[in-house]
């Protein structure tokens, strides 16, 4: 404040002497005071900008004031002693520029002071720091800034409620769902997220809805009922929603990699392996509820481990992970987001763990343990209680598998004749493959078993219906083997494909369909579309170098991709139907990833869907009459189009051959008058010349 | 129609080019000896033998009576085509990239590589007659060209004016009377290995190295139509009597053997081009 007054003082003290020196000039000077009338038109920014922006504010010097409580109440004779003190514990967060110490009449310091820094950034830092300081015993500061007594003095005293805020309806976010022909939309990344784009996959050819450039830094994500989509940023997540995809939020997690949404959409996983090295505080697993925004619950993960490292129910009320040493099994329940009753469930020699789709039941299984088998137990929640536990012997690794609702879970165990130790590692050998199949729904849950001496490639349930699918054996005899799976009975061996190039197997959403696929480098991109309901192999096609094959959530087209994070040539996907009918081929440079935007389970009931079923054929006429139009409406529109441009093009050559004809004369010049616009223009000049060509040579002895 | 191989060339072959009543095939390749054969039967009439270095770009005139070569061993050669006889020989500063007869085949263009600090230039020299005072001559015109290195050269048929490709995918129109350059587009994002004109002159195809084919306007480098594959294409030719144009491309050879024949995609294609 006193620095103020003193600057204030000299700037006048400038216009006095100015006025002087008009005073003082005499006669024989020339006069330099400004005319009558006239106007200083250069303003004091442009004459002395730069002094401008040091001039003292009047807050500078109140919101650098602290007001320090809690002093020690000392004589004159210690004040010296008591300023050092003082000035040691405030003279870190900057330059004092004034200090008081305000005393009694008798001498004796008040037990309060007041010090001015140079900058309010200085006195914010001095109170965060030296509130609740303690000095001694007896003296424990009381830091505050000086504005805030002004802040907390003003506060009325009587209340006035806030005033509502008018509700912003936000977009609808389904949308997509409303689209009359059920047109699915499915998301194109190019090149490191450089581009983005959502299409529509109408008929007959897909548009696109939406397109923008670094939309996403790394890849994207749909949410699994296909509300959200994630874009992967720097500094974290971002999630957009609705009609024109606008930001939904923001979920801030600097160096975040890996995603995960629960089963409803309530929260999501965010996970940031590295960390943020500027803030060690960040903790590299969050969880955030979706709807609010608000951080949840956060952690940091112990040792390496499987994403998703944290697994969700399928109603979002519990999510658990494997405990640190594989020796407990971590329940969480929502939303309190505390261990479930306090304490986790003491599971010696855990290996892996997963949720039934429907229900709140736990798979997991343990190794085995000197003498004690390995097992897979189900655990019921929230009660804890085992529903069903089956030990198993021999067995080198497990491999949990539910079937999409909820009727059956398949555990693929790998067990061994043979083992040996080397070392600290373990050797099987001998290993054969045992499938145990859990009968959810049936009294007691009983188990099958089916057996296979040769490797697995690769096993999948069918999402809907009873069956499962196998790939098994080596290269080159690679065998399909399709299981069904009956109430009461083992499972039976419906179909054994064999000698096929696959390595990879997708059923359709809708069950029924499959498509064998030979994916990555090895696997030639062979692809064959298979009818399990009679077994009929319907195409048997390839996509070479092929890296992905998306079912659209209906099951009515499979799109295969070549992506650029694995092969540099011919990136690009193509859309196929269901039957394995090529639709359209898209060779796009630097093609990356392809989603197709998931779709929320169906709202028909049970009844509903068999009726539309069994009345298929009454509402095939009107889907053909439609397609069929919509085919002609393009190919006329493209037609036209190309009529357009033959005619632009046409009546340019006219115009150019017209100018042509107008150079003959010239070209002529520059060729001796001999006309060589055609090969036989000019017939005077032909000269027919024969070549002979010895060609054979036959000889034929006479007898 | 049976396909007749010619055998007679041990290295990558550059360049070929039929005369203008297409009885004979030229062909150049990096063995240093380009050959004359008989199109009709694929027999070979004989050998130009001189060159010490790759063969990088022939042309022969419209009279088929002389031919023309450059070479990388820094050599531009003009040849007696009956004969076979070397007429004349002009040492130049860097390879001869490129070379072409005029209409009248009174004059002829070479253009030299910009490599060992030299820049790219373009020679326009005087053919009418050849002889030993060909290498001492000032060539009519020296255009320097600024910036990346001609890489295909095309020649209209009044004698006005050139057209050359460039490394970069760049087109450059020349005006020969003043020797400026009159306009250039950038339509190609790599080298352009191939121009080709139509049968009147009036458009002019290019072959790139960024996977495309396109047509052009020869007046107003105006681009008529693009061509799309997905491998780069070396050359490109429009059909003279149907409305077709061919493309002719594939892997480059050093990556041909990381790719199965499958997917190397060493085809020819024939399109459409008014659309």
């Amino acid at each position: 404040m006193a620095k103020k007054k003193v600057d204030d003082k000299s700037s006048q003290n400038d216009g006095n002497t100015k006025s002087d020196g008009d005073l003082s000039s005499n006669d024989e000077e020339p006069n330099f005071s400004d005319p009558e009338g006239f106007v200083d038109d250069i303003t004091d920014e442009e004459l002395l900008g730069d002094i401008l922006k040091q001039k003292p504010k009047e807050t500078d010097g109140v919101e650098s004031v602290i007001v320090v409580d809690g002093v020690p109440q000392v004589g004159p004779n210690r004040l010296e002693k008591l300023k050092s003190v003082i000035n040691k514990v405030f003279v870190k967060f900057g330059n004092i520029v004034n200090e008081y110490y305000p005393v009694t009449p008798e001498g004796t310091t008040k037990g309060y002071i007041f010090i001015e820094y140079s900058s309010p950034v200085h006195a914010a830092e001095a109170v965060k720091v030296t509130n609740n300081f303690k000095l001694d015993k007896q003296h424990t500061f009381q830091v505050n800034l000086f504005t805030d007594f002004a802040k907390y003095e003003l506060i009325p005293i009587k209340w006035d409620p806030p005033e509502p805020q008018p509700y912003q309806g936000q977009a609808d976010l389904h949308y997509y769902l409303l689209e009359p022909d059920a047109y699915d939309q499915f998301a194109v990344v190019t090149a490191q997220g450089q581009s983005v784009q959502i299409w529509q996959n109408t008929q007959p050819d897909p548009v696109v809805i939406e397109e923008r450039n670094n939309w996403t830094q790394t890849y994207i994500k749909w949410s699994p009922l296909g509300t959200y989509l994630s874009t992967f940023h720097k500094l974290g997540i971002a999630l957009w929603a609705g009609p024109n995809f606008s930001q939904y939020k923001r979920f801030a997690h600097v160096g975040v990699q890996f995603i995960d949404f629960s089963p409803c959409e309530k929260y999501l996983v965010t996970y940031s392996p590295q960390g943020d090295p500027h803030n060690p505080d960040m903790k590299r697993i969050i969880i955030w509820d979706i709807r609010t925004g608000l951080e949840k619950r956060s952690f940091n993960p112990e040792g390496p481990t499987a994403w998703p490292i944290f697994r969700w129910s399928h109603d979002d009320k519990y999510f658990a992970r494997i405990g640190s040493n594989n020796d407990a099994l971590q329940v969480y329940e929502t939303p309190s987001f505390g261990l479930l009753d306090k304490k986790s469930i003491k599971i010696n020699g855990i290996r892996d763990f997963n949720w039934s789709p429907t229900d709140n039941v736990v798979a997991y299984w343990v190794a085995e343990d000197k003498d004690v088998p390995a097992s897979v137990t189900l655990l019921e929640f929230p009660n804890r209680n085992e529903i069903r536990k089956k030990n198993l012997f021999n067995v080198a690794d497990c491999k949990i598998h539910w079937q999409k609702s909820g009727d059956y879970l398949c555990v693929k165990v790998d067990r061994y004749s043979k083992v040996r130790k080397e070392k600290n590692e373990t050797k099987y050998s001998g290993v054969y493959c045992n499938f145990e199949v859990f009968h959810m729904k049936e009294k007691q849950i009983p188990v099958d078993s089916v057996e296979c001496k040769e490797p697995i490639q690769a096993f999948a349930w069918e999402p809907v219906g009873s069956k499962f699918a196998m790939i098994h054996g080596e290269s080159p005899n690679i065998n399909v083997s399709f299981y069904e799976v009956r109430v009461g009975q083992a499972p039976i061996l419906l179909k054994k494909f064999e000698k096929r190039a696959c390595n990879h197997l997708f059923w359709s959403p809708g069950g029924q369909f499959i498509v064998l696929a030979g994916l990555g480098s090895n696997g030639g991109g062979s692809l064959e579309f298979v009818d399990t309901h009679e077994f009929l192999i319907m195409n048997s096609t390839d996509h070479y170098q092929m890296s992905d094959v998306e079912w659209d959530p209906t099951g009515r087209y499979v799109i295969t991709g070549v992506s650029f994070w694995k092969t540099k040539v011919d990136t690009g996907y193509w859309i196929w139907s269901f039957q394995g009918k090529i639709l359209k081929r898209v060779n796009l440079e630097k093609f990356a990833q392809i989603l197709w935007r998931p779709r929320p389970p169906t709202l028909l009931s049970e009844e509903k869907q068999k009726e539309i079923k069994k009345n298929l054929k009454k509402y095939y006429p009107q889907f053909e009459s439609k397609d069929r139009m919509r085919q002609s409406k393009a190919s006329k529109e493209l037609i036209e189009k190309r009529a357009a441009l033959m005619e632009k093009f046409q009546s340019h050559r006219e115009q150019r051959i017209k100018e042509w004809m107008e150079n003959k004369a010239r070209r002529l010049a520059l060729r001796n008058n001999i006309d060589t616009d055609e090969l036989d223009a000019d017939t005077e000049n032909v000269e027919e010349e024969v070549v002979e060509f010895f060609i054979k040579e036959e000889v034929t002895v006479l007898e | 129609m049976k396909p007749i191989l010619l055998h007679g060339h041990e290295r990558a072959i550059t360049q070929i080019k039929y005369n203008r009543e297409g009885d004979l095939l030229f062909s150049a390749s990096k063995d240093n000896k380009p050959n004359v054969w008989y199109s009709l039967n694929g027999e070979r009439l004989g050998t130009f033998n001189g060159h010490q270095g790759a063969v990088w770009c022939i042309d022969v005139d419209w009279t088929t009576t002389k031919f023309m070569s450059g070479a990388g061993d820094n050599t531009f050669k003009i040849w007696d085509c009956e004969t076979g006889r070397e007429i004349g020989n002009i040492q130049t500063a860097s390879s001869v990239r490129t070379c072409l007869f005029s209409y009248s085949a009174n004059m002829a263009v070479y253009t030299t590589d910009k490599a060992m600090k030299q820049p790219c230039e373009m020679f326009i020299i005087d053919t009418r007659t050849i002889d030993d005072s060909i290498s001492v001559q000032d060539p009519i015109m020296r255009i320097p060209v600024k910036g990346p290195r001609v890489s295909a050269i095309l020649w209209d048929n009044v004698e006005e004016m050139i057209i050359t490709g460039h490394e970069n995918g760049e087109l450059t129109q020349w005006d020969l009377k003043t020797g400026k350059q009159l306009s250039s587009v950038k339509e190609h994002d790599n080298i352009i290995n191939d121009m080709q004109w139509n049968k009147d002159g009036t458009m002019f195809i290019t072959a790139s190295k960024d996977h495309t084919a396109k047509l052009f306007d020869s007046e107003s480098l105006m681009l008529l139509k693009t061509y799309k594959t997905e491998r780069p294409v070396n050359s490109a030719a429009v059909s003279p009597i149907f409305e077709h144009v061919v493309l002719g491309g594939g892997q480059d050879a050093m990556d041909v053997t990381t790719t199965s024949t499958r997917i190397g995609k060493f085809d020819s294609r024939f399109l459409p081009y008014g659309i």
